[in-house]
């Protein structure tokens, strides 16, 4: 169920009820681990990755579309030309001042580089803004020098048509930047299947799907 | 399936701690900016992901300023002010126990301080359920506990001006040098805006109440203060704190500049007080500030649409000299300072041709005549100094004139001109605007408001409908901070903006709609403009 804020009604009634409460279901919180009524929430164990059912993993056959990009450097480009690719590709959507989703998202990307090491070039990184008008050249930038992007990682932004292109390409398209929700996608090789993880993937577990295709140095 | 986030327990933390209150504390510190009071910085630990350290590790990313919370995509991000921490009733809410906004669960166990700062540092909730992976560790220190605590409990708690349990008030502010006829349009608007809001009101409005988690918005009426400021702009700050003093308010709706809005600014920023979209050509960007709240950076805007522009003219054609005229003292001396700093290192040499504001329509014509063909020659003019051009442009120039200062496709420039100049459009076109402008046009027939500037009456009554459509979910939890942030959210849902295409902000975005066309006159009389090439972003 996806639902950001619904409108009230409007106020031309005197009173209204608030659908977005009724919209808002209390929902039990999926738990990794249940701590149970216990308080002794010390001696529960941390996992060190997350648990499979906080990220769900599928596959699907998307088409990178033929559309006009602008680069972080200021390079437009192509976005299937960018993609065309020998290396393994991971993809993410984020925009520069998104408080919550991007940053987990940004940071998953950092520590996978550094966990490739010197074959941090063999992985193709690539971030999409989804606030284009914003999210300049110059902000992507600023945003990629945050989260240490090497070369091999790539941030892009556009027209606005551009940028929604290529979200319904992917199907991450919502309708609104505040709806987004945390997705990575992953394609091995071109013409294979792509990966996508639906939540926060971990290093750890990109590279796990990334498996043999992460070249020797 | 909604991914609850529990609230923060309190862990067995010293005794209860007094409010920390003052601006810029070391509560603030933590909360904010992710710096510890001993200087280091906060450190957030995630079992999926790396260490998060200082600003990035800050509370304020996904708690927000007001501590009130968020949502994003299926997340939400529950509030940690006293109120929904500990139970305390708050100076600026209904009765204890109504949540007053749309976060569920909200009957949870409270926390004790004990169960708070377990829940910081090992993220269990007071209920024993873990919380979402996106919710840090930080192993914070006793006194830092202790610190971050206390600013928790004062956050959001103040009373709230200009609200009380039957009105909600706010402000307008003009400044002296306004236009007079757009002034009286935006109040014909501001005032029917107002009286038909409160149209349906009758009586005092019940509390708010609550059943089964079904939350009854009250209705409260809406007062408008028009604070018409006199004198010189150095003086317009300390006029409007003795106005607030005297009318307090819960925000500043609309209003409308001249020559500069940069007090006005100050204030708000100061006064910590919304200002949201006043009908200002020139706003004041600061990146850090966040409080006020512009539809675009106007002539600013315009500029940077010149300058890439020119740029591109650079690199293809050899442009190499531009002149830009302008009044001294009016806005378009900033303009002409924006497109100076955007044309930097382009190799182009940039004259600007500065008229006093008495000179006459001589000196004008010396300004434009002086052009070389293939020179470029900027109008940062408003339509009185259009109308006295001389007949004919300079021959073989490139000419460019503000839309915003001119009049857009009612800028009234002379015939000869007309086929050699670009204007900037920081709008949807007019043919492409039609059918979105239908609403307000028809809400000013219907009301019979003199259409006396289409522009600032539009721009008006949508931020009129902002403002409404913002406050709506707020139910009764008026904090100034939480206002901005749900008009964050919820701004680029809208689609009935005016002339604007789009309207869209984010945490920490300003200005609401960032681009422009570039348009021509299509014919040698009348208002039909065609645009040369895209919308542009600078």
């Amino acid at each position: 169920m996806n639902h950001p804020c619904a409108r009230p009604a409007t106020t031309r009634m005197g009173i209204a009820v608030s659908a977005a409460v009724l919209a808002f279901a209390v929902a039990p919180a999926q738990v990794a681990h249940s701590a149970g009524p216990a308080l002794e929430a010390s001696q529960v164990a941390v996992p060190a990755t997350t648990a499979a059912s906080r990220v769900s993993r599928s596959l699907a056959e998307y088409t990178v579309p033929s559309v006009e990009l602008v680069r972080e450097d200021g390079k437009v480009v192509r976005f299937s030309d960018e993609l065309a690719d020998t290396r393994p590709v991971v993809l993410n959507f984020i925009y520069t001042t998104c408080n919550g989703i991007c940053p987990m998202l940004s940071q998953t990307f950092s520590f996978l580089q550094s966990k490739l090491g010197a074959q941090r070039d063999s992985v193709h990184l690539v971030s999409v803004s989804i606030d284009p008008e914003q999210d300049t050249p110059q902000r992507l930038t600023e945003y990629a020098k945050q989260f240490h992007a090497g070369p091999e990682w790539h941030h892009y932004t556009g027209t606005l048509a551009a940028s929604v292109l290529v979200q319904r390409s992917f199907g991450v398209y919502r309708g609104d930047k505040m709806s987004h929700t945390p997705v990575t996608l992953l394609r091995p090789a071109p013409g294979m299947p792509w990966v996508r993880f639906d939540g926060y993937a971990t290093a750890d577990e990109l590279i796990q799907e990334l498996g043999d295709r992460i070249a020797n140095p | 399936m909604r991914i609850l986030l529990a609230l923060l327990p309190l862990a067995a933390a010293p005794l209860s701690v007094v409010a920390d209150s003052s601006a810029s504390s070391p509560g603030e510190g933590i909360y904010r900016r992710g710096l510890l009071p001993s200087g280091r910085p906060l450190r957030g630990e995630r079992a999926s992901a790396t260490a998060v350290e200082g600003p990035l590790a800050a509370c304020v990313n996904c708690h927000r300023r007001s501590g009130l919370g968020a949502s994003e995509g299926r997340i939400l991000i529950p509030p940690i002010t006293a109120r929904y921490l500990f139970g305390v009733r708050a100076r600026n809410a209904g009765e204890p126990g109504m949540p007053g906004m749309e976060t569920p669960g909200l009957e949870r166990p409270r926390f004790t301080e004990a169960t708070l700062a377990r829940a910081i540092r090992e993220g269990v909730g007071s209920d024993g359920r873990r919380f979402d992976e996106l919710m840090p560790h930080y192993a914070l220190d006793d006194s830092s506990m202790a610190v971050l605590i206390a600013y928790l409990r004062q956050l959001s708690s103040d009373r709230v001006p200009g609200v009380s349990d039957e009105r909600i008030e706010f402000a307008t502010i003009i400044t002296p040098d306004s236009d007079p006829i757009q002034r009286k349009g935006m109040l014909e608007v501001l005032d029917t805006f107002f009286a038909n809001k409160n149209v349906f009101f009758r009586e005092k409005s019940p509390p708010l109440q609550s059943s089964h988690n079904i939350h009854y918005r009250i209705v409260r009426k809406w007062k408008l203060h028009v604070w018409q400021l006199a004198g010189s702009p150095e003086s317009w700050e300390q006029q409007l704190h003795q106005r607030l003093r005297a009318e307090p308010v819960f925000a500043v709706i609309s209003g409308l500049g001249g020559k500069t809005w940069a007090p006005v600014h100050r204030f708000c920023e100061a006064e910590s007080l919304p200002c949201l979209f006043p009908n200002v050509d020139l706003p004041v960007v600061a990146e850090d500030d966040f409080y006020p709240v512009y539809f675009s950076k106007g002539v600013l805007l315009e500029a940077q649409l010149l300058a890439g522009r020119l740029a591109q003219k650079a690199r293809a054609a050899g442009l190499h000299h531009v002149v830009q005229v302008y009044r001294s003292g009016d806005i378009g001396a900033a303009a002409a300072h924006e497109l100076r700093a955007g044309l930097a290192a382009q190799g182009i040499e940039i004259v600007d041709r500065p008229l006093a504001a008495a000179a006459k329509s001589q000196t004008l014509s010396e300004a434009v005549n002086n052009v070389q063909a293939s020179d470029a020659l900027i109008l940062w003019m408003r339509p009185k100094d259009l109308q006295a051009l001389p007949p004919s442009p300079p021959p073989g120039a490139l000419v460019f004139a503000s839309g915003l200062m001119g009049g857009l496709e009612r800028a009234p420039l002379p015939t000869n001109w007309r086929a050699s100049t670009d204007v900037t459009y920081p709008f949807d076109l007019p043919d492409d605007r039609r059918l979105r402008m239908d609403f307000p046009l028809r809400w000013f027939k219907i009301r019979q408001i003199e259409m006396v500037d289409e522009r600032v009456q539009t721009d008006t009554f949508v931020a009129c409908g902002i403002l409404a459509e913002v406050l709506a979910p707020m139910l009764d939890n008026f904090v100034r901070d939480h206002l901005l942030e749900r008009l964050e959210t919820m701004l680029s849902a809208r689609t009935r903006n005016g002339y604007y295409p789009r309207l869209g902000l984010g945490p920490g975005q300003r200005f609401a709609s960032k681009g422009g066309y570039l348009v021509h006159f299509a014919d040698v009389q009348g208002p039909k403009v065609v645009a040369d090439g895209e919308w542009i972003v600078p």
